[in-house]
């Protein structure tokens, strides 16, 4: 691995033909073969589109899915959707669980998703899905008495998708927990689900920890330290923070907790089209050098790249990763490339 | 031939407008259009100064002809005389043409509209009564104790939460857009303070009050009702239509938008969607021949020196025209009158255009045809506003909210596709200003897809009243 690699959060750009095609598949105007036909081509071009940005790790820029939530709660057994057709694609479903959910050994098929990205690459693959404490905020609880007994069969649902992953050769793979941040006072179950979900898979485990992308929009505001210390107890191997549109303040909890895992450093804001330069990312990361050092530093956005246009998309990953090529080779005595 | 009747309601009432049918129909099988190709809309025109005559005819593409009727007019015209009226529409194009064809939004009607906010104080002076008394029902919606207090305690509530989850910023935006003559920035300062005391957390002094207004008169008027607020309340000149250009600080900050009664003033274009295919509304604002003739003599112009001269007029302004012209016009107040004279005489001719895919169709800058789609080409003939600087406004305000904040918007909203068909929902003159009904299921669509959920409710505080409350706020 390369000092300071570069990879993505998991989503990429979605163009607006592909929107549309989304949203007539969910009106069903078009057939789902046909739409899955369209994913593979769209995933083609947007594992290529890392690639010739340089991308160090790529993701299959998580465009089969429908939003963040509901491409899994629409595979897990047990959880009730009434209706599943949707005036706008992105549109969270309504969805329900009337009775705890079945133990039963059916693939989600995430696993086959990672396959089709897999041989598109030689490059390392990282695999990302949203955890079971965001997944638990979308769905109405009838069925458990207590609130944390939904994440927590959610948590062991997933981990059985993630031991499905691994057999498959996931090495990398990710939590997503987008709504963590409005629900601060629940971290430690948060945290308590995420073991459930990484137990006993061999892969390296990264937690994502945002404050909301949705509509490119953030749906809470504040500070990291409601994560700390609780989110030293996750088993994971990163924890991917968000830092460019925020600031860089939340940096100093980072030692001022001893977090001595990876930390993926976002240096880039997703929810403006503004493109940041070259210079502005590698101050970013010089920045960031001053509190993680650099053999434990992965180089992302801030968040998905779902909601830029795709050429913004490109050209903010070139810039980030032309950033990181700069601070690197300084530390590796090159000077600037 | 297609005879479309929108005022459904105003049949219903009305004997004059129904006896009014009759006669129209019989006049236009007497003419000698090609009744295969004619389309007769009937329309109830509710505002009695506006840019229509009784019966006019609009051309649809290069063949087919829409006859648009105003039955309100047409209820006190003599039956026998209605057939003059419809010849006289099928034939004529004729008055003194002040542009090209244009989309509506591109209409001089617009700088006219432009003109009356940034020389409202002169016209005002020569009316003799403020803007606000040629509001309907006389004065703006926006002050009532009772609403100011409903919205500061919700804000309460919310900034309490955030301050127990150390989340709530040290400055708290309110900002207001279109602010009157004050009295709501007023009512609502004056309402918070007296809460904030009894509430006791001192968010007053962490309160940011910013007024935003096209017009520096009406600012500065608002500005002095609030003087007692001193620096908890700034005053912004912009553009309604380009918020962020102004207010781009406040992205992401603002915990309150308040708008009252802009979007019904701001440029909009119409669509439609006839017998399947889509058209622009294209206008074209003109003189009849007869207004022109009494203006250029009572004003010391010929009539082909009229045009330039209005143009003038919109360029300079009437102070500076009086400046220019003091031999035409001896003071402002004459420059204002030949202003009203031509305002007053204004007319808007319209035609339909073919309009090649809604993709080449541009809303906004941001925004593409494509949103229109669901509204427009879903459920048969329909002709609407796109509200685009409604739309601009709305869509450049919505950047500006913090994640637990809120628009709320009064105006005259439409709230559903279906109201197209039964009712007219502008152009109309308001004094010297324009007015239209703002399209609400397209803001309603567009925001949407931003992520916000919007809710239209009757204005609660006032029976009677059209204005209807937008509230945008963010959902999932």
């Amino acid at each position: 691995m390369v000092l300071l690699p570069t990879t993505v959060v998991g989503s990429y750009s979605v163009p607006e033909w592909l929107e549309r095609l989304k949203t007539e598949y969910y009106q069903r105007r078009i057939s789902a073969p046909h739409l899955a036909e369209i994913h593979e081509v769209a995933i083609k071009a947007a594992v290529k589109d890392q690639e010739l940005a340089g991308i160090d790790i790529v993701s299959d820029g998580e465009l089969r899915r429908d939003n963040d939530v509901d491409y899994f709660l629409a595979r897990i057994p047990g959880v009730h959707i009434p209706q599943r057709a949707k005036t706008d694609y992105f549109d969270y479903y309504d969805a329900e669980v009337t009775r705890p959910l079945p133990d039963v050994p059916e693939a989600l098929g995430l696993a086959d998703d990672f396959r089709f990205t897999r041989q598109l690459t030689d490059r390392p693959v990282k695999f990302s899905f949203t955890g079971p404490f965001s997944l638990s905020r979308r769905i109405r609880d009838d069925a458990y008495p207590d609130p944390g007994g939904l994440v927590r069969a959610l948590a062991r649902r997933l981990n059985a998708e993630a031991r499905e992953l691994a057999a498959a050769g996931a090495d990398l793979l990710q939590i997503d927990e987008p709504f963590l941040a409005g629900y601060p006072e629940q971290v430690e179950l948060a945290v308590e689900a995420v073991n459930v979900v990484t137990d006993g898979v061999p892969a390296t485990w990264a937690l994502h920890v945002c404050y909301g992308n949705r509509y490119a929009r953030p749906s809470w505001e504040g500070h990291y330290d409601f994560l700390f210390p609780a989110v030293k107890a996750a088993r994971v191997d990163q924890i991917v923070l968000e830092f460019a549109r925020k600031g860089l303040d939340d940096l100093q909890l980072i030692r001022q907790h001893e977090w001595d895992r990876w930390l993926g450093f976002g240096v880039i804001d997703v929810k403006t089209p503004q493109v940041e330069t070259a210079e502005l990312v590698a101050s970013r990361i010089r920045r960031a050098l001053e509190y993680v050092p650099a053999d434990r530093l992965m180089i992302n956005p801030d968040c998905g790249l779902r909601h830029l246009a795709p050429e913004v998309a490109r050209r903010k990953l070139r810039a980030m990763v032309a950033g990181a090529a700069a601070v690197r080779a300084e530390l590796e005595g090159g000077g600037q490339t | 031939m297609d005879v479309d009747l929108r005022p459904v309601r105003k049949l219903r009432q009305s004997a004059e407008t129904r006896a009014a049918l009759g006669p129209i129909i019989e006049a236009v099988c007497a003419s000698s259009a090609d009744l295969s190709r004619l389309r007769v809309v009937c329309d109830w025109i509710q505002y009695r100064s506006n840019f229509r005559d009784a019966v006019v005819a609009r051309p649809i593409g290069s063949t087919d002809v829409e006859l648009a009727v105003d039955l309100r007019r047409c209820g006190d015209v003599a039956p026998g005389d209605l057939a003059g009226l419809v010849k006289q529409a099928l034939s004529d194009q004729s008055g003194l043409a002040l542009e090209p064809w244009v989309p509506g939004r591109d209409s001089c009607i617009w700088r006219f509209n432009a003109l009356y906010w940034q020389a409202l104080s002169v016209w005002e002076q020569a009316t003799g009564r403020e803007y606000e008394q040629s509001l309907p029902g006389g004065e703006s919606d926006a002050r009532n104790t009772e609403a100011a207090s409903e919205l500061i305690l919700e804000l309460f509530r919310l900034w309490d939460d955030l301050a127990a989850r150390r989340a709530l910023p040290d400055e708290l935006y309110v900002l207001e857009l279109g602010v009157g003559n004050g009295s709501q920035a007023r009512t609502w300062l004056d309402e918070f303070v007296r809460l904030d005391q009894r509430h006791g957390r001192d968010y007053y002094r962490r309160l940011r009050y910013l007024m935003g207004d096209y017009s520096a008169h009406v600012l500065e008027r608002a500005r002095q009702a609030v003087a007692h607020h001193g620096e908890r309340v700034s005053a912004l000149v912009l553009e309604a239509t380009r918020p962020a250009v102004t207010l781009g600080f406040l992205a992401g900050k603002t915990f309150l938008v308040y708008i009252s009664n802009v979007y019904d003033n701001l440029p909009t274009d119409e669509l439609a969607c006839i017998h399947g295919r889509t058209y622009q509304v294209e206008t074209q604002a003109f003189l009849a021949d007869e207004d022109a003739g009494l203006i250029a003599g009572r004003f010391g112009t010929s009539r082909a020196g009229l045009g330039p001269l209005i143009d003038r007029l919109l360029r300079i302004g009437p102070e500076l025209l009086s400046e220019s012209a003091p031999a035409q016009f001896a003071d402002p107040g004459q420059a204002v009158s030949f202003w009203q004279a031509v305002w007053h005489a204004l007319r808007l001719r319209e035609r339909y255009t073919p309009l090649e895919g809604l993709d080449r169709y541009q809303v906004s800058p941001a925004l593409t045809g494509e949103i229109l789609r669901s509204l427009l080409e879903t459920e048969g003939d329909v002709r609407m506003h796109v509200s685009n600087g409604a739309l601009a406004s709305f869509t450049g305000t919505l950047p500006l909210l913090h994640p637990f904040g809120r628009v709320q918007c009064h105006d005259l909203f439409l709230t559903s596709r279906p109201q197209y068909r039964t009712g007219f929902y502008g152009p109309g003159k308001y004094d010297g200003s324009v007015v239209n009904w703002v399209n609400g299921p397209l803001l309603q669509l567009v925001a949407s897809r931003r992520g916000f959920g919007v809710e239209f409710a009757p204005f609660r505080r006032r029976t009677g009243s059209n204005i209807t409350t937008l509230t945008a706020q963010a959902r999932d």
